[in-house]
């Protein structure tokens, strides 16, 4: 890749030109920059990549099982399922989950006098080097191996060209793809709406998880092979089944598919290619916002959304209504809403209808119901709905990031911070709450159980909120003040999930109550349930606004520097 | 009872920050009623000391005292009589200049009433009346310092603390803010802003105190620090910035 330079012009020629390998260079050099006196990081990359071998060699073993079986049956199903996964997996995984590898933006690359196609080379080979590359390159000669043992040496070589082309068609698949997004990203609504997407698809992968493998258990595996052969003729297969094709005697097919993957790994680096440039100028607008002229009403009715309308018009009224508003607001926010909505509908689901028989026995009717140990898990998974929906506030100070610095000027006192913050909160979530104990009431088939569901899930909200409000207000850390959704603070994660997982722990230990009163009081907890589970969490709720308020006052400041980005 | 206490004091403000000094004993007095420069260099310590004048940052040492009362033993008082206006601190961005408005004026106790009049009259002298329904996170820098500022304004305080107020301000912007700043110091209330614009300082400013490595080393009226000379002058030998010599890079001259 040798920089074309003429001799006779007029700016100093390079002495040097600039090919793959300073990208190579420069991309080991940052990633051993960022282990510098770091020694949480280099454990956290030991550990990933721990994972990462992990899973290649389970890929491994998967892909070579028809090989080292000997049976070449199901070779090609498993080549063109496993392999097209494998595509799809580098096209969404880094949009919904991991974030892209920013390690070499190009937008760093824009002042320095670079030809588009070294640029684009340099870039692809640097991304080639990374663990998921090194544990897919692992996983996929398990393909090779059954090639090989299947059809001799020339299918194992021909299976050997697929893996690596495949390899190379994954990794510039997902370059393009979220090259390509990060342009159209950059505006601010287009962002939001698409976090809010990537968060509905993310919170519905589980359900999406188990009914595909319902359906194929169900299978007819015979045309499920049918299925297989045609996708081994798209891009997402075509790679990965060429090495079978030959051992099963479909010589012509393999330059066939090669020429296939060769084609759309040509066609994905144009692409990516044409969005790097308008990434590095920015040609795409960013984005203005319409102005929408503003209503007749007063500063104060405009800041009071229709949910919060109720409120009085003072410090706890606008703090719930700014709440409110931040809720729908703020994408990340409201990304929190729907996981709680969707998980919150199908755990309980997916624990009372398909893990337990008791609804089956409860078709007979209330006495034959009320006499099982139904109730009790019932309340347990109502405990996790409650939890998971609290624990949402774990980092409450985070979302608002510096901008809390303004209620700190204010004065605000603490226990009326947080009694707005976890009032706005309800707002949305006890509908959602109510919702999903008529919903499940009614799908394991008693209706009539209503009171026990609403009970303990305001019951658990109720504890889980008070937990939580003291968790924000000690344990609090800043997220990202990024214009990238998909960006995350390396490092943060462990923190967050280690708080989370503390908060969610502490939060089901405080409703417990809820669990023995149903496994005790029998039939006359299904009545008592709804009063003392909404008396119990309200009280816990105010209890910790009450005692978390006085901590929050003696730590204002050391609260907002906590969730202060640093930068 | 307020009258003879200035409407600021700072007594041996001192902060670290991972072993390293970001201001070491700040000693300032703020009469009431000036306008008040607080310069330096980036990194000096102003926002750190500005901050810790306002309750944002506890100090490690030191106090502060707002028209004779203290920051961090009395802060519901204290706050009530300060307006402060932060930088590098975002704003609840995710809502509207008007929204905004209202959500600090009800926020500091104002009556709602209050808050519409006073919030309308903001806008429209700030310019900021046709942004209309707009986010604050989709207006210009410019345009987010004035909503900055209206906010630190709304509630009618008797000191405002404003960190650079005029950074990355286009000049019509900055026209606009130094006029309400002149207007609100002549009607009695007491401005102190950090800034490194020369310009602005000297024109606006009765006192000026210069910061430098987390230690005051000029303090007095602006005739008394410049001393017959230009205020950059005095600056940049306080602060011991380099001059060139005109030796090293030659090759810049071709």
């Amino acid at each position: 890749m040798a920089l074309p330079v003429s001799a006779d012009a007029t700016p100093a020629a390079p002495v040097r030109s600039v090919s793959a390998r300073h990208f190579v260079r420069l991309k080991l050099r940052v990633m051993g920059n960022n282990f510098r006196g770091q020694g949480w990081r280099i454990a956290l990359f030991i550990g990933g990549a721990l994972l990462g071998l992990w899973f290649a060699a389970g890929g491994f073993f998967l892909f070579a099982a028809p090989g080292l079986t000997g049976n070449g049956e199901y070779a090609v199903l498993v080549a063109a399922a496993g392999g097209g996964l494998l595509v799809l997996g580098w096209l969404l995984l880094p949009l919904v989950f991991f974030g892209v590898d920013e390690t070499l933006d190009p937008a760093r690359f824009a002042l320095l006098p670079l030809p588009r196609r070294t640029l684009v080379t340099g870039l692809f080979v640097a991304a080639l080097i990374s663990v998921p590359v090194l544990a897919v390159l692992i996983a996929s000669f398990g393909l090779v191996l059954t090639a090989w043992s299947l059809g001799g040496w020339s299918a194992g070589l021909t299976a050997v060209l697929g893996v690596l082309a495949g390899l190379l068609l994954c990794v510039a698949a997902s370059r393009a793809v979220t090259s390509a997004f990060a342009t159209m990203l950059r505006s601010r609504r287009v962002r939001d709406l698409a976090a809010v997407l990537l968060a509905v698809t993310a919170a519905l992968l589980g359900p999406l998880q188990v009914f595909g493998l319902a359906a194929l258990r169900e299978a007819d595996w015979a045309r499920l092979a049918g299925v297989a052969t045609v996708i081994g003729w798209t891009p997402l297969g075509a790679p990965w089944t060429a090495g079978i094709d030959v051992a099963q005697g479909r010589v012509w097919a393999a330059p066939v598919k090669v020429l296939i993957t060769v084609a759309t790994l040509g066609a994905l680096l144009t692409w990516w290619s044409r969005s790097i440039e308008s990434a590095m100028v920015g040609a795409a607008s960013a984005g203005k916002a319409p102005v929408r002229r503003g209503v007749a009403d007063g500063a104060v009715a405009q800041l009071f959304p229709r949910v919060a309308g109720w409120a009085r018009r003072d410090q706890f009224g606008a703090l719930v209504a700014r709440e409110a508003r931040y809720w729908w607001r703020d994408a990340r926010r409201r990304a929190n809403l729907i996981t709680i909505a969707v998980v919150g509908i199908f755990v309980p689901v997916m624990i009372n209808v398909t893990g337990g028989d008791f609804a089956a026995m409860g078709e007979e009717g209330f006495t034959a119901a009320a006499s099982d140990s139904s109730p009790v898990v019932v309340t347990i998974s109502m405990l996790f709905v409650g939890v998971l929906a609290s624990v949402t506030l774990a980092n409450q100070f985070g979302f608002d990031g510096s901008a809390y610095a303004a209620n700190v000027v204010a004065g605000v006192p603490g226990r009326v911070e947080l009694r707005a913050r976890m009032t706005a909160f309800s707002l949305y979530v006890l509908p959602m709450l109510a919702v999903v104990g008529v919903v499940l009431s009614v799908l394991i088939g008693h209706p009539g159980w209503i009171g026990l569901t609403i009970g303990s899930l305001v019951a658990t909200y109720g504890a889980g909120l008070a937990v939580n409000s003291l968790v924000s207000v000690l344990g609090a850390y800043s997220l990202p003040e990024t214009s990238n959704p998909f960006a995350m603070n390396s490092g943060a994660g462990l923190t967050k999930g280690l708080l989370t997982l503390l908060a969610m722990l502490a939060s089901a230990v405080a409703a417990v109550p809820m669990v023995v009163a149903a496994a005790l009081l029998g039939d006359a907890w299904l009545w008592l349930a709804l009063p003392v589970g909404v008396a119990y969490g309200l009280g816990a709720a105010l209890l910790g606004a009450y005692l978390a308020g006085d901590v929050l006052d003696r730590r204002q400041p050391e609260l907002l520097a906590t969730v202060t980005p640093r930068r | 009872m307020t009258v003879e206490h200035p409407a600021l004091a700072l007594r041996g403000l001192a902060k670290r920050f991972d072993g390293t000094i970001a201001v070491a004993g700040v000693d300032l007095d703020v009469p009431a009623g000036s306008f008040y420069g607080l310069l330096g260099p980036n990194g000096a310590g102003k926002t750190t000391t500005l901050s810790m004048a306002v309750g944002l940052l506890r100090p490690d040492a030191g106090s502060a005292q707002v028209l004779g009362h203290d920051v961090w033993q009395d802060p519901v008082t204290a706050k009530r009589l300060l307006g402060v206006m932060p930088d590098g601190v975002r704003l609840f961005d995710r809502l509207t200049g008007a929204e905004l408005l209202a959500y600090n004026g009800l926020l500091r106790g104002m009556d709602p009433a209050v808050v519409d009049q006073r919030a309308a009259e903001l806008l429209d002298v700030l310019a900021l009346g046709d942004a209309g329904r707009t986010l604050v996170v989709d207006y210009s820098a410019g345009m987010k310092k004035k909503i900055g500022l209206a906010c630190a304004l709304l509630h009618g305080p008797r000191l405002l603390v404003l960190d650079e107020p005029f950074e990355a301000v286009d000049p019509v912007s900055a026209a606009l803010i130094r006029d309400i700043l002149t207007r609100y110091a002549a009607g009695g209330g007491t401005v102190v802003f950090s800034s490194h614009v020369m310009e602005v300082v000297e024109r606006l400013c009765s006192h000026v105190a210069i910061l430098a490595q987390g230690v005051i080393k000029r303090v007095g009226t602006i005739d008394e620090v410049r001393g017959g000379r230009s205020l950059e002058q005095v600056f940049v030998e306080v602060v011991g910035g380099r001059t060139a010599t005109g030796e090293e890079l030659s090759w810049l001259s071709r």
